[in-house]
Parts: structure tokens; C-alpha cells; sequence
């Protein structure tokens, strides 16, 4: 049957109520978070990223776009090596922020 | 003289001399209590093994008795210890042994006063109650004078401790404060009660006894009866399971808080963040801080040092790990995507070189390694060169002991599959993890530095000798955590000239780069680098050669000079 | 008599300053360490935005400067003030007494070996952008042979904690897009690569330099930072980073990288600007007084600065300043 419109959700990201809880609970231990120029040096150098979608600069937008479940989800890939926090530009803890975020 | 056999002046002493053996004798069956049952047996067992069982006897005479190891590391504070400890056990002893000399005292046994009870507190004010020979008088007036020259030093060490070679000490609440100055006056009222017989000076002598028996139990001071027990324990073989049970709790409580490795750590460059040291780690502990001793274990960057200035050998690195073991996750990992990981190299290659992440972000070290390898005419093969898998040692420093698993299990497979007999690492923080870790039988674990030592030595790699002057940094998972000091050292002899850093092998300063931590800031990281820079730029090398890919890092980012790791010396002085 | 201006380094921004002051009717006089005056300048082959001969500007800023009493291969060795203004020792025994001192000794190429990830100096194929222009301007380099692919990594040394630079460098962008299309007029068959992670491309021209990047070189930027770089079996670059507006991490086959380094302060100068008490800015430039008004004025009277010692700054912007700073000296000089 065809009713003239249809009811797939819409694949907008919802600003308006974006549940920023982790997010900002990360920023207040870890205040350069905000730092981040996404150049993306993370993900290219990830020990997890060569096997999997891990993307740490993904994950930090993901958190800042109130997608939670994917970002909870990504992170269980992370080996936790270092690699990004050491070619880090920004000097951003990553390790420590990606530690946080399982807790 | 005083012909009595009872005042009322002992009880304080008495009283507090009861407290203190039932609080211990509790807490030593707690501490055994809470040891696994595994542990537990291994205790039991190696308390009858003649080996462990010499050690303990060795051990407990040495660094109880003696105390060598404070004296090793500062010959100040080891008189200061040894005269405050040892001369207050020689007066013990020597006050027991003066009860031998007595004659039977008139009417004890008629008022039912019977010796096994003055025996208790007779040696503790013996020259009250009866007359010391000469030979006795003179020893116990010898160690009570030599206890308090221990005490001043003290003294003089809390007012200035530059002077006694401490930089930073201590820093102590009420309690432990109040029990010092009780220690401090012990004695000399002692001294003057004996001298002067004024009744008011033995009245305060044993309070003070009390005072200092009663808070001990609460206080620093519990490591006077616990060291023995953590030595026993340290000799079974166990390792701290949690923070604050069994043989982590006997660790507690036999630091001293002598604060030793506070000026050790490489931290302390920053003052703020003196704090962050073992000492205090171990004090919040003994105070059942949690929030506290949690965030202290995440900034220590678990280099070493303060188990290797440790005069009670603390494990202290080790129950940090417990303790970040104990934090409770809300997202496990999941690395099954491993699984389908294959590596598609077949070699018949006898030598497995694992670069580990770390290097991978120094292509130097790697294509050193290459050069070397191949002018050595060993066959290799590289086992990352495409990525591979983290060793798993980050994941452990973090405390997810479990899901450190399926990277190492990975990782033994690849290796097991290439049918190497030696793997050969760059990164002395997979070289722990491989050495402590992995189940590789048959396969040898080698780190760069070992392997390349070993090829000069066999001849298979000649180098040219150069007028330069290196001065070597002991990477901390190398050095400290294995002993591996001479051969980095001997190849870099072999080419160049080796200057000495200001600190050295098991005293050398962490990069600043560690793993280890998750709380410092690049900040306090830089401020640790520039400090450890200026140690190993001490004697002005040319050349700072490490052997870690982090510390090179690390160091390039400060350092004056070239800093180089030492595959990179060898592999540009090869003839 | 006329006054002495004692100004230390002769690149672009010394010999605008010092043409300045001539036609004020002061006498200027250059100190500077190499053999010959232009600076970085005069190593450049083509100017951005609009590829003009570098060798033009530099020839005629040379015959500004023919008059004014120079010294070659020369460095100061010692500065004190005196009464009168101060007393310089020259590295030829010399001795200069000037009214008041410009400080234009410009910047220092960051050292691509520091980022060592990059691989410049393990690998032959990788480049900095000076070497590359040094091609441009010779026509010689034994590394580069016909590459059918090139990147540019941008933001070498530059905007990076790591190396202690977190400023950005402000030329390198444009100069960037610039040897992009010129390596495309030397090899047009190859494909060319800019890995960014903004393009500052904000003076007159630049804008119009990026579009004539796309329309007529087709020059293909990559939104991300290179953050590994490996040589494989053939001896070619392999690049890893990640494709930020794809969103995935991507590996490339190189047959030429290139390097686009940063300014830095020159530190040659470290010990006279200690003598003078001139501090540095947080960027470990020097600190100039205020950064509207008294961008050539210094903590100290009678010390100035002008052009990339105190920031990163293009050749317009150097040469603004070096004349201002002569408007500066000369109001000085007047009070």
C-alpha cells in the first residue's frame, strides 16, 4: 500500500537534544578534549584502526553527536597502545580519555 | 636503688606493651588470612625450604637488625637508623639479659609477686628497681647515649635535611608527628630518669612508652614488627593481589615512610607533585583513602626507581597494578577480530624481529635493525613490518589483566608459527611483557641490545671506533626491571667513548615518556624529560644513545644533543 | 655627522629597513653571517600567490641597498648600551657605535629529521619544501626522478606539541599549493597530493592561487595528517594517514614526498638578544612590545625588530614591517 509518505527515521543527527553526559563528564578531567583539529594522525596511526573501524577522532565526534552506542562500541576494539597519544599533534591524553570512557 | 619490686609507674608501659602484641598478634593472622590458599602454601612451604629459609634469617638480620640497605644508599641516615633501632634493640636485649644478674630479691615470692611477671617490665626500668653491674652499666649507658646522637640527627634532619643529603621529606600528619616527638623524648627521659632518679622523669618515660605503643599500630612506626613478616612473605615467592589484603597490607604496614624515594622519583622535579610518590601512595593506603591512593596509582609511571631506593624493598609498582586491576569497567574489550588475523609470511627464518608499535613511529631503529641484521648475515625475518598486534603490555599497565589476553595469545601464535628459535625486540616494553608474560618454550627473548652485543662479540658485526663521546640512558623496562645494564653499555664502548650520566643503571631517570602513567599532563612530562635531559647531559656528551623507541622520542623533543637509540650508532659504524 | 642604525641580518627585512633609513638621510649598516645579503629569499625560486621570479625582488631590494655600508660573513659578537646608544663588537674585531639596533635576523627552517616519523634523512625520497624549491631554482636533485606520484605533507613542525611548536607557520599553505603546481608544469603526467588539515589561504591572490590548483593542475588535497611514512620493497615512500572527510585511515605509494617545513626563530641569534634583554614569546619568537602598535618596539629602547623574528611571516608582511620599523628608528631618533 502506498500512503504518500513514508516512516524511515530520519538520518539527521538530532542537535537540538544531543545527550552530551559522557562527553562532557571526559572534559572535565581531560579539559584539552576541545584541542582536537581532527587531522586525523590517530586514526591513521592505530594499531586497532588496521584491523577494524576503531577511529579515535571519529569516537570523540560520535560522544559530541550524542551517538553513544556506536562510540561505546568502537572502543571495545582499542588496544590501548599509545600510538595515538604519542603522533598526537595536540598533545591530547588520549589514552587516558579512552581509558575514561570504559569506565 | 630502690628496694621495690612493684610501682605504679610501669603500668603506662605494661599497658601499652599489651596493646601492642595483641594488635599484632590480629593482624598477623588477618594478613595470613587474606593470602589465596596458593599463597598461602607457598608461604607455609618456603618457610621449612632451607634456601628461602637462609634468605629469611639473612634478610631479617640485615635489614632489621642492620639495616645495609639505608646504609648503602645514605651513610648518614643509616646511622641515624641504625643507632635509633639497633641501640634500642641492644638495650632490649642487654635489659633482659641484665635479669640473669639478679639475686632473688627479699619477699618477692612471699607478697606473690612472681618474677615471670617483673621479668615483663624490669629490663624496660631496671636501673631503678635494682643495681646494674659495671660492664652492663657502662653498654646500656653506650647504646642509650649512641640512640640519642641517632636522634639528633634526626632532629636536625626535620629542621634541614639538605644537610643529612635529603632534599624533600616527609610530610606527616597529627598522628604521626605526635608518636615522633613521644620516640624523640623517650630516651633522654630515659637518660635523666636513671641519672637523677626525680620520679616525675620515669612517670614520663613510660608514658611515652605508652604513647608510642599505643599509636604504633596507627602510624608509620607499625613497620618495626612488620618487616620481618613482609620478608618472610617477599621471600615465598608472592605477588600483591589486591590493594589492601594479605601481602599487599603487610607491604603497608612495613613502610617506613622514610620518603627516599621521594627524592628518587622522577616526579618530584615538580614539587607539586611530590605527592605522587610511593611514600605517600602507601601512607593513603595505610589510611584506606581510596579516591586518593586510585589517582596516585594512575599518574606513577611505573619506572622503578622507588623499589630500587626502596630500604624495605616495597613492592610498590606492583600494588599500584593491583590496585588499577581493581577499578571496575562498564565497557570490556573485545578484540575477537583478531581471530581472523593471519599473517600470510612463510619463512624459514631463524631470527623473528618484532618492532612493536612504539617503533614503528621510529623508522630509524627499524631499518637499523635491518642494516644490522643483514651485515651479520642472519636470517630474519620482520614480523610487523605491515602492523602487527600490540604486545598486550599497555593493555596490563592499565589493569585489564584479562583482556590483555587475546593480543598476547595472538601474538604466541604468529610466533610459534614462524618456527623462529629467537625473537628479537626493540621496545623494552614489549621485551617485559614477552619475557614475563608469554608461554614461548624454545624461543629465545632477546632485546636489541643483548642481540647486537652478542654479534659484535661473536664477530659476526664488525664496528669502527670513533672519537665520540655517548653517554647511554637506561630505558627503565631494560635496566630496572632486568638488569640489563652491560650490554648496551659494552657495545657503545666498542665504537665510541662512554661518559657517564649523573645517574645511573638502577638510579637512571625515567624519559618522562612512560606508558605507565595515564594522569600526567604533557606538562609535567616535559618538565620530568627536561630534568632527566640535564642528568644525562652531566659529563657534556656528544650524543645521548638510548635503547627504548618512547625514550627517543621522548628525549628528541628536549634534548641539546642527538639522541640516537643504539642500533642506529652500530648501524652507521659498521665496517 | 649622520646617526648609525646597526641592523643585524641582511634578508629582506634588513635591506627594506635599511633602504628606509638611507632615504631618511640615517646611516644604516647591515651585519650579516652569511657570504651575501637576501636571506631566505634569495634561495626561493617563485614568489606566491602569482609565481613571480623570486630573483626580481631580491635584485632590485640589492640595488636599494648598494650605498649602504655592509658587512659579509659577519656576526655580532658582543652588545652593550652605553650613554649614547651602543657599542657592538663585530666577529672582524670591529667595532660599531650605533643610536639604535634592528634586530631582522628572520627564521631558521625547522629540522625535518626532528619529525622523525617523516623519514626525512632515512629515506632519499623524502623532501623538504626548500630542497624542492632549491629544484625549482637549479633544476638539480638527484632525488627526484621523474615521480609519477607526490604528496605534500603540510604542517611540518609546525601546529605540533610534539616538536614544541604549536604555531602555525602561516606561508606554508600557499607555498604548498604553489610548488604543487609547479612540480605539475615540470611533470605533467604526475598525480599530486597535499595532505591538510586547513588550507590558510588568506591574502590577496592566495584564494585564486587554490582555485587555479583544482582548475588547471587538478591538484588533489587530502583532508588529513601524514603520520607515518615507511619505504617498501621498491624503494618507494608508503604514506599512512587518514582521509579525515572519507573518514578512514588510507596508505599510499609515493614516489616523492614532500616536506613542508616550518619557520622557526633563527637561534643563531640567542646570545646577542640575551645581551640586549629582548624575551621570547610564547611561540620562542621575540617578544615584541605590543602586536598593534608596537609590533617593532621592544622591552628595551632603542631596540627593534622587524620581519619573521618575531613571527612567522610572508615576504609582503616582512616588508611592511621593515618599513615601518624605519618610521619607527627615525621617530626614535627625532625625540
Amino acid at each position: 500500500m502506498d500512503f504518500g509518505f513514508c516512516l524511515s527515521p530520519s538520518s539527521h543527527v538530532k542537535m537540538d537534544n544531543v545527550d552530551l553526559t559522557t562527553f562532557n563528564r571526559l572534559k572535565e578531567t581531560n579539559p584539552d578534549i576541545n584541542t582536537c583539529i581532527a587531522c586525523g594522525s590517530c586514526t591513521a596511526t592505530c594499531t586497532a584502526g588496521h584491523f577494524t573501524e576503531m577511529s579515535f577522532r571519529r569516537l570523540l565526534l560520535m560522544l559530541q553527536r550524542g551517538k553513544e552506542d556506536e562510540a561505546k562500541k568502537m572502543i571495545q576494539r582499542c588496544m590501548l597502545c599509545g600510538k595515538c597519544t604519542l603522533v598526537c599533534s595536540r598533545g591530547i591524553n588520549i589514552r587516558k580519555i579512552l581509558l575514561d570512557i570504559t569506565r | 636503688m630502690n628496694s621495690q619490686i612493684f610501682h605504679p609507674f610501669v603500668l603506662p608501659f605494661v599497658l601499652g606493651m599489651a596493646f601492642v602484641l595483641t594488635y599484632c598478634v590480629v593482624g598477623l593472622l588477618r594478613v595470613i588470612g587474606q593470602l589465596s590458599k596458593d599463597d598461602r602454601k607457598k608461604f607455609w612451604r618456603s618457610l621449612v625450604t632451607p634456601k628461602t629459609a637462609w634468605a629469611n634469617i639473612r634478610d631479617i638480620v640485615g635489614d632489621c637488625l642492620f639495616h645495609v640497605k639505608i646504609w648503602k644508599r645514605n651513610p648518614v641516615l643509616g646511622y641515624m637508623h641504625t643507632a635509633i633501632a639497633f641501640g634500642w634493640f641492644m638495650i632490649i636485649v642487654i635489659g633482659h639479659i641484665m635479669l640473669f644478674t639478679l639475686k632473688p630479691l627479699e619477699g618477692v615470692d612471699v607478697e606473690g609477686f612472681p618474677r615471670m611477671f617483673t621479668n615483663f617490665y624490669y629490663p624496660i626500668f631496671f636501673k631503678y628497681f635494682a643495681e646494674e653491674t659495671p660492664v652492663f652499666a657502662f653498654l646500656m649507658d653506650f647504646f642509650l647515649l649512641m640512640i640519642i646522637s641517632g636522634i639528633l640527627i634526626a632532629v636536625v634532619k626535620k629542621i634541614h635535611s639538605k644537610i643529612v643529603g635529603v632534599k624533600r621529606i616527609m610530610h606527616f600528619g597529627f598522628a604521626d608527628n605526635m608518636i615522633r616527638f613521644a620516640l624523640w623524648t623517650i630516651f633522654p627521659f630515659r637518660l635523666i630518669a636513671e641519672k637523677t632518679n626525680i620520679m616525675a622523669f620515669w612517670w614520663l618515660y613510660s608514658i611515652d612508652l605508652f604513647v608510642f605503643m599505643f599509636m604504633l599500630p596507627f602510624t608509620r612506626y607499625m613497620h618495626i614488627p612488620t618487616e620481618a613478616l613482609f620478608i618472610l612473605l617477599r621471600h615465598a615467592g608472592l605477588k600483591p593481589r589486591e590493594p589492601r589484603k594479605g601481602y599487599a597490607l603487610a607491604q603497608i604496614y612495613s613502610c617506613p615512610s622514610c620518603g627516599l624515594c621521594i627524592d628518587a622519583c622522577p616526579m618530584s622535579v615538580n614539587d607539586k607533585n611530590s605527592g605522587n610518590t610511593s611514600a605517600y601512595f602507601m601512607k593513603r593506603l595505610r589510611n584506606g583513602d581510596k579516591e586518593e591512593s586510585q589517582r596516585i596509582a594512575e599518574t606513577c609511571m611505573q619506572c622503578g626507581k622507588c623499589v630500587a631506593v626502596c630500604p624495605v624493598s616495597i613492592e610498590s609498582c606492583d600494588i599500584k597494578m593491583s590496585q588499577r586491576e581493581a577499578v571496575p569497567y562498564a565497557i570490556n574489550s573485545d578484540h575477537s577480530y583478531l581471530d581472523a588475523y593471519e599473517s600470510n609470511e612463510t619463512s624459514n627464518a631463524s631470527v623473528l624481529y618484532f618492532a612493536g608499535c612504539m617503533t614503528q613511529l621510529t623508522p630509524k631503529i627499524m631499518r637499523a635493525m635491518k642494516q644490522i641484521m643483514e651485515a651479520a648475515g642472519e636470517k630474519y625475518e620482520f614480523m610487523d613490518k605491515d602492523g602487527g598486534v600490540c604486545c598486550g603490555r599497555p593493555m596490563l599497565l592499565s589493569g585489564k589483566t584479562v583482556e590483555a589476553q587475546a593480543m598476547m595469545a595472538k601474538n604466541t601464535e604468529l610466533i610459534k608459527k614462524s618456527g623462529a628459535k629467537r625473537l628479537v625486540l626493540s621496545c623494552p616494553i614489549c621485551y617485559k611483557v614477552f619475557k614475563e608474560e608469554y608461554q614461548l618454550e624454545g624461543i629465545e627473548i632477546l632485546h636489541h641490545t643483548q642481540y647486537i652485543d652478542e654479534l659484535i662479540k661473536q664477530g659476526k658485526l664488525k664496528v669502527d671506533k670513533n672519537g665520540t663521546n655517548y653517554v647511554y640512558h637506561d630505558p627503565c623496562e631494560l635496566g630496572r626491571a632486568f638488569g640489563v645494564y652491560d650490554e648496551p653499555r659494552e657495545v657503545i664502548e666498542s665504537i665510541g667513548n662512554l661518559r657517564k650520566a649523573k645517574s645511573e643503571k638502577e638510579l637512571s631517570i625515567c624519559c618522562g615518556g612512560s606508558l605507565g602513567s595515564f594522569k600526567l599532563t604533557q606538562q609535567e612530562r616535559d618538565e620530568i624529560t627536561a630534568n632527566s635531559v640535564n642528568d644525562l647531559m652531566y659529563n657534556n656528551p656528544d650524543e645521548i644513545v638510548t635503547a627504548c623507541p618512547l625514550c627517543l622520542k621522548t628525549f628528541a623533543r628536549k634534548a641539546p644533543v642527538a639522541v640516537k637509540d643504539i642500533a642506529e650508532v652500530v648501524a652507521t659504524n659498521l665496517i | 655627522m649622520k646617526e648609525n642604525i646597526l641592523i643585524i641580518g641582511g634578508g629582506a627585512a634588513g635591506m627594506e629597513a635599511a633602504t628606509q633609513l638611507h632615504k631618511m638621510g640615517l646611516n644604516p649598516i647591515i651585519v650579516e653571517k652569511s657570504e651575501a645579503l637576501g636571506g631566505h629569499i634569495a634561495q626561493w625560486d617563485r614568489l606566491f600567490p602569482a609565481f613571480h621570479p623570486a630573483k626580481d625582488v631580491v635584485e632590485q631590494m640589492l640595488d636599494n641597498v648598494k650605498d649602504i655600508k655592509t658587512y659579509l660573513n659577519t656576526e655580532v659578537t658582543d652588545i652593550q648600551r652605553n650613554n649614547d646608544g651602543f657599542h657592538a663588537v663585530l666577529s672582524n674585531n670591529e667595532t660599531i657605535d650605533a643610536k639604535a639596533v634592528i634586530l631582522a635576523t628572520g627564521f631558521d627552517v625547522f629540522k625535518a629529521e626532528r619529525k622523525q616519523e617523516y623519514g626525512y634523512g632515512i629515506y632519499n625520497n623524502v623532501i623538504t619544501s626548500v630542497e624542492l624549491e632549491e629544484f625549482f631554482r637549479t633544476g638539480k636533485d638527484e632525488r627526484i626522478n621523474h615521480p609519477k606520484k607526490i604528496g605534500f605533507v603540510h604542517c611540518v613542525g609546525a601546529r605540533d606539541v610534539k616538536v614544541c611548536n604549536t604555531y602555525c607557520s602561516k606561508v606554508c599553505c600557499t607555498t604548498a599549493l604553489k610548488q604543487a603546481c609547479e612540480i605539475k608544469e615540470v611533470f605533467p603526467d604526475a598525480e599530486v597530493y597535499t595532505f591538510y588539515m586547513d588550507l590558510r589561504m588568506f591574502g590577496l591572490g592566495y584564494e585564486d592561487l587554490y582555485l587555479k590548483s583544482q582548475k588547471d593542475f587538478d591538484v588533489k588535497c587530502v583532508r588529513g595528517r601524514v603520520c607515518e611514512v615507511s619505504e617498501d620493497m621498491d624503494g618507494k615512500i608508503v604514506i599512512k594517514a587518514e582521509d579525515t572527510l572519507f573518514g578512514k585511515p588510507l596508505k599510499m605509494t609515493l614516489d616523492l614526498l614532500v616536506l613542508m617545513c616550518s619557520m622557526e626563530k633563527n637561534k643563531s641569534i640567542d646570545a646577542i638578544q640575551q645581551k640586549l634583554g629582548i624575551a621570547n614569546n610564547s611561540d620562542g619568537f621575540m617578544q615584541n612590545k605590543d602586536m598593534y602598535l608596537g609590533m617593532n618596539d621592544t622591552a628595551q629602547e632603542g631596540v627593534f625588530v622587524a620581519g619573521a623574528c618575531t613571527a612567522p611571516k610572508s615576504l609582503p608582511d616582512t616588508i611592511g614591517e621593515a618599513r615601518s620599523v624605519a618610521v619607527e628608528v627615525y621617530n626614535y631618533l627625532n625625540k
